[in-house]
């Protein structure tokens, strides 16, 4: 392999790995407070893909008034599905939790083939994201390198509000026990409501990305995407926003690292991220960064 | 006649009745009321089995599609004669010695099952390591892992072209026989010590062990039993459909198995069985809301995922306010109706 | 007071020797070089303040935590770090300060889980109904019944565990432990929540299944009067640390306990 090749494919694990990361915060601050896998989470990016396409064509709005407006959306479906299916469920046992939010997942996936359909709509990527660059004499798409950047950008807006805001601290006291948060007089219901809308509004932004760097969007694009971001949690230590984002790294680059060397593996690419999943439960279950976490219950 | 004959004689008069049933719908039955007869002998044996890990032993397991794609695989690949397997593997030839091998239909349903229980064995290792959410997503990764390998391995289950031309072995005898037989062997594990030491671990596990149960031990034994089912209700499946591929094994088979069982009542082998008939009749009536409608005036057209829609609003709404389903952990048994009956008469007698 | 059962184990040098267990949970040392020698027969108290450390000596003997440090020997063999289940089969049961039934199952069904270790047919002799399970099973059965008649909870049999009132779920948590057929049981504040007089049965009953089943007796308790008159020897931890030993009269005199106590006056 020559150099500029695998400069490329550097690139382009870096910008998958981020866009992994971005949707790994969600599921891990909703598992740091729920204890649940949010199993529709995936769909989420989903749904802003179809928003951003539709406010795109439907309106003049130009892409950086769409964008936003989808990521918006997103946040308050969010804190709807959490109204809806998780809720009700706040002192029913962990495995009705976890039935609902499968529930939920195909609810949505199957309510966007209804009023949609099947066929793949392509996404219009704006201009902005479309050029090329050459950098090092190796030929980048600039959507590749903004990737990252926004990513590492809304972590760090993410970072603030969790540890510098009240907001954020109500989370964090979420997290750790809802009685006591209770009593601090704290309304807890509220706190998950935030969460969720936080988590939705980066798998949102990422949701954007991914329909940009994969322009088909159809109404399961958010199943595989959401799986791997799961996986990228659980493997950064779930419960950790930042260990989620490396997480996220580590499996984009193992993805296509390995691919790139062995390329005979790449029917197998879909199942590599599992059998990551199945190595670190079983030799480090609390993940790179994490934490051994309590069992609420 | 003591309790015991009664009941002896009363599951013998209902055997018999649904020995008559299906011996009706077999003669004179219309092929489309037969498909759905056997979709719910398949569905109740693979629910039932389903149901023994989620239920029973309270562990939300998301992977039996990859049991029921090995049970179908396995036994497809040994019904095949040669030559209808060189016919199927145009790409790239079956590997020996699957390509000689043959068996009879009730074998390779057996080795089905095996292979599927087989391979429940290996992966029951890092499963039962982990608990709650994490199980749940570790199965469902290796359920992805197996459609993953039936689309790559071309030579053991012709990739995404799958096994085409199969036949169709499975009728009513064979689809009610098994679940017969899966629900006969499953009722007397639950209610046996075995069964108690899983309930046990379900309703409490730390109290369980204190208690002596070794809960691995339990739980792979009703993650094998589990499976072995699974795999021959594939088989049945491969047999009756005459046509398998990876896409009929994805997760979204896994979530037709779980609605039956929520809805049925987590923990209810009644329960699965009532889901399993409600599921295969339900479905088919409302295929009705995918296929166009002739309204006279107008034709409304078809709409492909409704089904599915209306489906998760169920799967939602029983777990949120009938969290039970419709048996709970309640079983129908003999014993309830003839205390009732007994009572209703206690009353007639007196003045 | 000396123990009534003498057994010829009487004389064995080891029956459960704990030495220098030591449990920390991050940096926080929840028990510290706890060390305790129980002679077969002996009804042992452990008392102490709240977060004292005395459960989590029990999650230590019965293998639910593995400890930091040190070793408990049982019957000459090391058990420290067994899984919880083995240690059971070798004649440890316990009972738990919040009440863990099978909430799910009836009374009769929450006894015989406790028997299951004693079951000799293999699972596939259950699934075809097999005459040795069919025998084995009504062995089981008529156990359990027996040790619901000991415990006075016969009646309530077919009941569901959780439909119980606190005291009979007490009990019921006490009749599971015993069908384990343990030598060693384990108490955790099997007193708590009873009025005086069904403390009062319970301590008479505490001494009529040790007696009747040959059983050591190690148990926590808040109760103080219920440990003082029941325990013929007493622990007392504080903030995982043993600070006196000896029998219930020279507790209650030791200059440490009273200072101890004093410091969290409601459970004095």
């Amino acid at each position: 392999m020559t150099s500029t090749i695998f400069f490329q494919q550097l690139i382009n694990a870096i910008s998958l790995g981020s866009l992994y990361g971005l949707v790994a915060i969600g599921y891990t601050m909703v598992y740091g407070i729920l204890r649940l896998i949010n199993f529709a989470h995936g769909d989420l990016l989903m749904f802003a893909a179809y928003v951003a396409i539709y406010m795109g064509a439907l309106t003049v709005f130009p892409w950086y008034l769409s964008f936003p407006a989808a990521i918006l959306a997103t946040g308050i479906l969010g804190i709807l599905l959490d109204r809806a299916a998780y809720r009700p469920l706040r002192d029913a046992p962990r495995i009705s939790l976890l039935i609902s939010a499968i529930g939920a997942s195909f609810l949505m996936q199957n309510l966007a083939l209804v009023i949609i359909g099947g066929v793949p709509k392509a996404f219009p990527r704006p201009e902005v994201f479309d050029r090329v660059i050459t950098l090092f004499d190796v030929r980048i798409q600039v959507l590749a390198i903004y990737t990252p950047i926004i990513t590492i950008i809304l972590l760090l807006g993410l970072l603030f509000i969790v540890y510098r805001t009240k907001v954020g601290k109500a989370m964090r006291a979420a997290s750790k026990d809802f009685e006591t948060t209770r009593l601090m007089g704290i309304n807890v219901n509220a706190v998950i409501a935030m969460t969720f809308f936080l988590g939705s509004t980066l798998a949102a932004a990422g949701g954007l990305m991914w329909a940009m760097r994969f322009p088909q969007v159809n109404p399961f694009m958010g199943v595989f995407p959401g799986l791997k971001a799961f996986i990228a949690a659980v493997v950064g230590g779930i419960g950790n926003i930042v260990g989620a984002v490396i997480g996220g790294f580590i499996l984009g680059l193992g993805e296509i690292l390995i691919v790139a060397f062995v390329p005979q593996l790449a029917q197998y690419r879909d199942a590599f991220a599992f059998v990551i999943l199945i190595l670190v439960l079983l030799f480090r279950p609390t993940g790179i960064m994490g934490e051994p976490i309590t069992d609420k219950s | 006649m003591t309790r015991d004959r009664v009941k002896l004689v009363l599951n013998i008069l209902a055997l018999l009745l649904l020995f008559s049933i299906l011996y009706f719908f077999d003669r004179y039955g219309s092929p489309y009321h037969v498909r759905i007869l056997n979709n719910m002998g398949i569905f109740i044996t693979l629910a039932v089995s389903y149901n023994l890990v989620n239920g029973y032993c309270g562990v939300l397991h998301l992977g039996p599609n990859a049991f029921i794609a090995i049970g179908a695989y396995t036994s497809s690949l040994l019904t095949m004669s040669p030559l209808e397997k060189q016919m199927n593997f145009i790409i790239e030839p079956l590997m020996w010695p699957l390509s000689v091998l043959q068996a009879p239909f009730s074998l390779s349903l057996i080795c089905g099952g095996v292979a599927a229980a087989l391979f429940a064995f290996l992966i029951s290792f890092p499963v039962f390591r982990v608990r709650g959410d994490y199980l749940a997503i570790v199965t469902l990764g290796f359920g992805e892992v197996v459609r993953v390998l039936c689309n790559a391995s071309q030579s053991v289950t012709n990739g995404p072209l799958g096994l085409k031309g199969l036949t169709p072995h499975t009728n009513l005898w064979w689809s009610w026989g098994i679940a017969v037989l899966t629900l006969i062997l499953v009722v007397r594990l639950v209610n046996s010590s075995y069964g108690r030491a899983m309930k046990a671990i379900r309703d409490n596990e730390p109290a369980a062990m204190a208690m002596g149960v070794n809960p691995f031990r339990h739980l792979l034994m009703a993650f094998l039993i589990s499976a072995f089912f699974c795999g021959v209700g594939g088989g049945l499946l491969a047999h009756l459909i005459t046509t398998i591929s990876p896409t009929l094994f994805t997760f979204f088979l896994t979530f037709n198995l779980l609605i039956i069982v929520v809805v049925g009542g987590l923990g209810s082998t009644t329960g699965a069985v009532l889901g399993a008939i409600l599921f295969a009749w339900g479905g088919e009536a409302l295929r009705v809301v995918e296929s166009p409608m002739n309204l006279g005036f107008m034709t409304l057209p078809g709409i492909p995922g409704m089904r599915m829609v209306l489906f998760s609003v169920i799967l939602m709404l029983v777990i949120i306010f009938m969290r039970r389903g419709i048996m709970g952990h309640r079983e129908f048994s003999w014993d309830w109706i003839l205390d009732k009956l007994q009572r209703k008469e206690a009353e007639l007698k007196k003045p | 007071m000396p123990a009534p059962f003498l057994s010829p184990e009487r004389n064995m040098p080891m029956f459960l020797k704990i030495e220098k267990l030591v449990m920390q949970f991050g940096g926080l040392t929840a028990v510290d070089s706890f060390s305790l020698e129980l002679q077969p027969g002996e009804l042992v108290g452990l008392i102490g303040p709240n977060g004292a450390g005395k459960t989590t000596v029990f999650n230590m003997v019965t293998g639910t935590y593995k400890p930091s440090a040190g070793k408990i020997h049982w019957l000459d063999q090391d058990i420290t770090g067994l899984p919880v289940h083995q240690i059971t089969a070798k004649g440890l049961a316990r009972t738990f300060q919040n009440v863990r039934l099978f909430a799910e199952m009836t009374v009769l069904e929450n006894v015989m889980v406790s028997m299951h270790i004693t079951l000799q047919a293999s699972f596939w002799k259950a699934m075809l109904g097999l005459p040795h399970y069919r025998k084995e099973e009504r062995r089981i059965r008529d156990e359990a019944l027996e040790y619901l008649r000991e415990l006075g909870l016969a009646h309530l049999a077919d009941e569901k565990a959780s439909s119980l009132a606190y005291g009979q779920q007490r009990r019921l948590e006490i009749a599971r432990a015993l069908a384990t057929k343990p030598r060693l049981l384990l108490l955790d504040e099997p007193a708590a929540g009873m009025n005086p007089l069904e403390t009062k049965d319970l301590a008479q009953l505490v001494r009529e299944i040790r007696d009747k089943y040959g059983l050591t007796v190690l148990l926590i308790e808040h109760d103080m009067k219920f440990v003082m008159g029941l325990c013929e020897r007493i622990k007392v931890l504080d903030h995982g640390i043993t600070i006196a030993e000896g029998t219930p009269s020279e507790i209650q005199s030791n200059p440490h306990v009273i200072k101890a106590y004093l410091g969290e006056p409601k459970h004095a």
